[in-house]
């Protein structure tokens, strides 16, 4: 049965089942303040006037609406380029990471070599280097790729292939390898399952809330990165929102700039609410984040 | 980051209307190359967002220059300072062959050997000589080489909104002179209009450091000297700045005029100046460029004046961009690249055709023709290059003529020479402390500022 | 191609030595290293690489035009001679203690009471986790609305709804770091209560009735089932949490400056300046410094967190 802390004898106590549905009421109504109103909050200023944005921060419409931002911003700024970018951006990213994540989690967790104790302690060692501080070495890299002789400056590569170095994904990944019962490993190799195998057709189906939790954290984050792209993604042409639209900002009207910023937020906002099935159900994480 | 270093990037193109030359001749650039093979530049072009007009425009004029010489291709390049991007394209040697930089961090970069010596380059050029030496200083290495051509120049001045100084009774057309009277119009300004900041100046992303500059000119003060020994020693604690600052906290503490907000940076201050929650600031007499494009701001209701400007050694801190070059570039590319930058930034200063065809490209991407520069070249020839593009102008020029008509009577001041950007960080949290903290105190604060730049300065000082 | 690669592949080689390669694939050595190939070549290239290189970088003048000279622990004698360093590292451990105080129990007490939802529980996730979703330029653009210090501002006129004074918020130092841990616990707790939401749905139910046999009321159930089912889980978060604060940018670069008064320099914000903004380059070796300094100390604490903590995560 799916139950939680309270027993179905604590909820027939009349104290106790007030006081948690006032609870939840408080918490719900605090969610939606926080999660909603500052979105509201930009929705409204975005087909506000400039003036009335900055004279009646809190006001609604004193002058009217204005939903000619919109299309400005669309069309006239034509940050469909960029939007489309993003998509290309965040799929490229998506792909690198769950690629990156799964076979290493899945070699480290169950083929488990000798070695992989020191190479999952120097995946850990990258969680403490800050960002910042290799922007430039990483640019040297990605202007002269070992092995290639081909800058990859203003490509997507130069910004799909160094999302794949998350630690995060890693070891969220692993942590749940390492969860899967191993009696099925077993008998599959039994059965004559070779490595490849048991990946593909073992593993990989057993694994699909970790891949959906994965998948958002890639796609979130790909949609949201600033800086590296900034640096890497010069040519307006193969430049994300996130990059393009702060650019734009000294030379735009701020409501139009906001609507910009609208339509950059409300992706990442269906791409969650869509796939969030897989992330909210708690089975997604359970195994990653038990014990 | 912003202004200083970005005012310009914003308004790159408007510069079209006024010069910076002395002189008048007709230079063009010849076409007899020296060089044999072709030449290929990059160059960095306009701002990203600029309206399409001025990117075609942009574009016919590469075309006009590979028309003259053909020998070199020009490739634009959109360009914009940001400072992450600009030490990673640095670094990766990605920059454009010919770019621009802020007045204040070209002396950085020449001391860091990041831009090309154009010395000799410069010099061939027919008014090599009549360039402006008080703005030339911003790209001059101590031993008198030269790095760039400065583009662009501005003057700080005093921006006020001319509708607000109605409403409180005061009269637009006669905007204050004195620091008082900055100070008593603020005070007026905020008893009668609740509301309004009477007077506010920028307090962060150094921009705080640099308007405390600004202000410091105009008492006189100045925040580094070399001494007798030519070391640059920095001076922060020195009465002037003293001065600005008590000035500041007194407006602040005692007439309670500079609004509830005091973490502004250029953005910040602009759209609180557009919203006319500030009715005065400190600003790049060309701001009103970037008001008009990002903040909502009709010229009509926008007045420019002087800072006003007391005591022996006075002036205006004047700022601006500088055109540069790479030093990765060929030795070819380098010519190239100040053929192109005589071409497409000189030539339209005193060519009269060009200053029209520029002003009607600005006038049909709805940007302000008229935003007062900085004229430092004599009086006759501004005035002439202003009559050359008159029709095409849009902002009333009563409303700058208190600015205009001043200006010529100011010494102008370029920015301290040795970091100067990290000097103005250092800066913002004096600035900041006096507005948030009533009793702060400017002395130790300024004096904790020398003490922490004065290693770093002596250290830079020893480059060329 | 670098050092670590270097020691790993000699590792491999240790690996292949002792057995014979037909031994060795047959074991499965192969397979473990063709699985690991795409982290080796990501990871290699794109991060220790690129860490190793500013490590050595961090022992060098450069201006990142001309070839750089090595220069001994230069570098690290001016971050520590710096007035500022000392600065950004109290502000630092403040921002961190104060999103401990405020980021770590919030998103605890709110999962515990979601997971006890009927219905809607989804909803509830989904309205937790939205911030977490909107881009921070978005996101510290609405806040500085939010924060903005005149009456008129969007919280100050909330507050005088209740009759409260107009606050300062960012505006002052003693309020500026104490508002940006506000927003930044904002931007963040949502991804902490889906964590915990979810290792609340693996406490198996069997726990709590065996507890309710044995007379446990709520808080017993809670204090006695619930918190140490989720022992593991909290211990990493909270390490995670200090890692994540110390390395706090975002905040104080796009909403402050460091300001007022250099009230909210934090570490992570001195480094872009030495790296970027100071001199343009001239920095870097500096920048790099620090940020070693900053990575060792991290890595200590974490060492030291889990050795202490090791026999507490067992259940």
């Amino acid at each position: 049965m799916d139950r939680r802390i309270l027993s179905p004898s604590d909820w027939h106590k009349p104290g106790v089942k007030w006081s948690v549905r006032l609870l939840h009421g408080i918490v719900l109504v605090v969610l939606i303040v926080a999660g909603i109103g500052p979105l509201l909050m930009l929705a409204r200023s975005a087909i506000t006037p400039t003036q009335d944005i900055l004279e009646h921060p809190i006001a609604f419409f004193t002058n009217g609406v204005d939903w000619s931002t919109f299309a400005t911003a669309w069309n006239t700024l034509g940050i469909w380029v960029q939007f489309l970018n993003t998509i290309w951006v965040s799929a490229g990213e998506w792909i690198v990471e769950i690629i990156v994540a799964t076979t290493a989690g899945y070699a480290l967790s169950v083929l488990q070599p000798r070695y992989g104790k020191v190479l999952y302690g120097m995946i850990l060692a990258t969680l403490f280097i800050p960002i910042v501080v290799i922007l430039v070495p990483l640019y040297l890299v990605i202007l002269h790729p070992p092995l290639l002789n081909q800058s990859m400056i203003n490509t997507w590569w130069a910004v799909w292939l160094p999302a794949g170095a998350s630690a995060f994904n890693v070891v969220l990944v692993k942590r749940f390898f390492d969860n899967l019962p191993r009696e099925v490993f077993e008998a599959a190799r039994t059965d004559g399952a070779g490595s490849f195998r048991l990946f593909w057709s073992i593993v990989l189906p057993m694994s699909k809330p970790i891949l959906g939790v994965v998948s958002i954290f890639a796609i979130i984050n790909a949609w949201k990165d600033y800086l590296w792209p900034l640096i890497v993604l010069q040519n307006p042409a193969v430049q994300p929102l996130s990059v393009r639209l702060p650019a734009l900002q000294d030379q735009i009207q701020l409501n139009v700039y906001l609507a910009a910023l609208a339509i950059a937020t409300v992706v990442p906002i269906v791409i969650f609410l869509v796939f969030q099935r897989f992330f909210l159900r708690g089975a997604g994480l359970g195994g990653a984040v038990k014990g | 980051m912003k202004s200083p270093r970005r005012v310009i990037a914003v308004v790159a193109f408007a510069a079209a209307s006024i010069g910076l030359l002395a002189g008048c001749s007709s230079g063009g650039a010849s076409s007899s190359a020296t060089g044999n093979g072709k030449v290929t530049i990059t160059v960095g072009s306009l701002p990203p967002g600029t309206a399409k007009a001025a990117f075609t425009a942009f574009d016919n004029r590469v075309k006009a220059f590979e028309k003259l010489n053909p020998n070199i291709t020009v490739k634009p390049e959109e360009y914009n300072w940001t400072a992450s991007t600009f030490t990673a394209q640095l670094a990766g040697g990605t920059l454009p062959q010919q770019f621009d930089v802020p007045f204040t961090d070209t002396q950085s970069l020449l001391q860091n050997g990041q831009i090309a010596d154009i010395s000799s380059e410069v010099k061939a050029l027919p008014y090599g000589n009549e360039l402006n030496k008080s703005l030339m200083a911003v790209a001059t290495s101590k031993s008198g080489a030269i790095y760039g051509l400065p583009y662009d120049p501005y003057a700080m001045g005093l921006s006020y909104n001319r509708k607000i100084f109605q409403e409180a009774g005061l009269n637009p057309n006669d905007p204050p002179t004195t620091w008082a009277q900055v100070a008593a119009d603020a005070k007026t300004i905020s008893q009668k209009l609740p509301n309004v900041a009477g007077y506010m100046q920028m307090t962060n992303d150094a921009t705080g450091g640099w308007e405390l500059v600004a202000t410091t000119y105009s008492r006189g003060g100045r925040v580094e000297y070399r001494n007798s020994k030519g070391k640059t020693i920095v001076n922060a604690d020195n009465p002037a700045t003293v001065a600005a600052l008590q000035w500041l906290s007194n407006l602040r503490w005692k007439d309670n005029a500079a609004g509830s907000n005091f973490l502004l940076n250029w953005d910040s201050i602009n759209q609180a100046f557009g919203a006319g929650q500030i009715a005065m600031y400190p600003s790049g007499s060309d701001v009103l460029t970037s008001l008009v494009a990002a903040d909502n701001v009709k010229p009509a209701d926008y007045g420019l004046t002087t800072l006003p400007i007391s005591g022996s050694g006075a002036g205006a801190l004047t700022g601006g961009t500088v055109e540069v070059v790479s030093p990765q570039a060929t030795k070819a590319q380098q010519e190239a690249a100040v053929k192109w930058i005589d071409f497409y930034y000189v030539q339209p200063l005193i060519n009269k055709s060009q200053a029209v065809s520029n002003a009607k490209t600005l006038l049909a991407s709805g940007q302000p023709v008229g935003v007062p520069s900085l004229p430092v070249f004599n009086q006759k020839t501004y005035n002439q290059t202003l009559s050359w593009i008159k029709p095409q102008m849009n902002v009333p020029q009563g409303n700058v003529a208190s600015f205009n008509s001043k200006i010529f009577n100011q010494a102008v001041v370029p920015e301290p020479n040795i970091d100067t950007q990290q000097l103005y960080t250092a800066l913002d949290p004096v600035v900041q402390a006096v507005l948030t903290n009533k009793n702060a105190n400017i002395k130790s604060l300024l004096k904790a500022v020398d003490t922490q730049m004065q290693p770093i300065i002596t250290k830079d000082d020893t480059k060329e | 191609m670098t050092a670590i690669d270097r020691t790993l592949s000699s590792q491999t080689m240790r690996g292949v030595r002792r057995r014979s390669p037909a031994t060795w694939i047959r074991g499965g050595g192969l397979a473990s290293l063709l699985f690991l190939l795409p982290m080796l070549f990501i990871f290699g290239i794109f991060s220790w690489y690129p860490i190793v290189k500013a490590v050595v970088m961090s022992f060098q003048s450069t201006n990142l035009v001309s070839a750089p000279t090595f220069v001994g622990w230069q570098n690290f004698i001016s971050v520590f001679q710096d007035p500022q360093f000392g600065e950004s590292i109290v502000n630092t451990a403040y921002f961190a203690l104060l999103a401990l105080i405020f980021g770590y129990p919030i998103p605890l007490i709110a999962a515990v009471l979601m997971s006890e939802v009927k219905r809607l529980r989804g909803l509830y996730a989904a309205l937790a986790y939205l911030p977490v979703v909107v881009p921070p330029v978005v996101a510290i653009l609405l806040w500085k609305f939010f924060y903005d210090a005149s009456p008129t501002g969007v919280f100050n006129t909330l507050l005088a709804s209740f009759h409260i004074a107009p606050q300062p918020w960012i505006e002052n130092a003693a309020q500026a770091m104490p508002s940006i841990v506000l927003e930044a616990t904002w931007a963040a707790a949502g991804s902490t209560v889906i964590i915990y939401l979810a290792a609340l749905t693996g406490v198996s139910a069997d726990l709590y009735d065996a507890s309710e046999v044995d007379g446990a009321g709520i808080w017993k159930k809670i204090w006695h089932v619930t918190l140490p089912q989720l022992r593991g889980i909290l211990l990493i978060t909270f390490i995670l949490q200090i890692i994540g604060t110390a390395q706090i940018f975002n905040e104080p670069f796009l909403m402050t400056d460091g300001g007022p008064n250099n009230a909210t320099v934090t570490v992570l914000l001195l480094i872009y300046r030495y790296a970027f903004e100071n001199s343009i380059g001239g920095g870097y070796g500096e920048a790099t410094a620090l940020s070693l300094m900053l990575a060792v100390f991290l890595a200590i604490i974490s060492v030291v967190y889990f050795r202490i903590t090791r026999s507490w995560s067992q259940n």
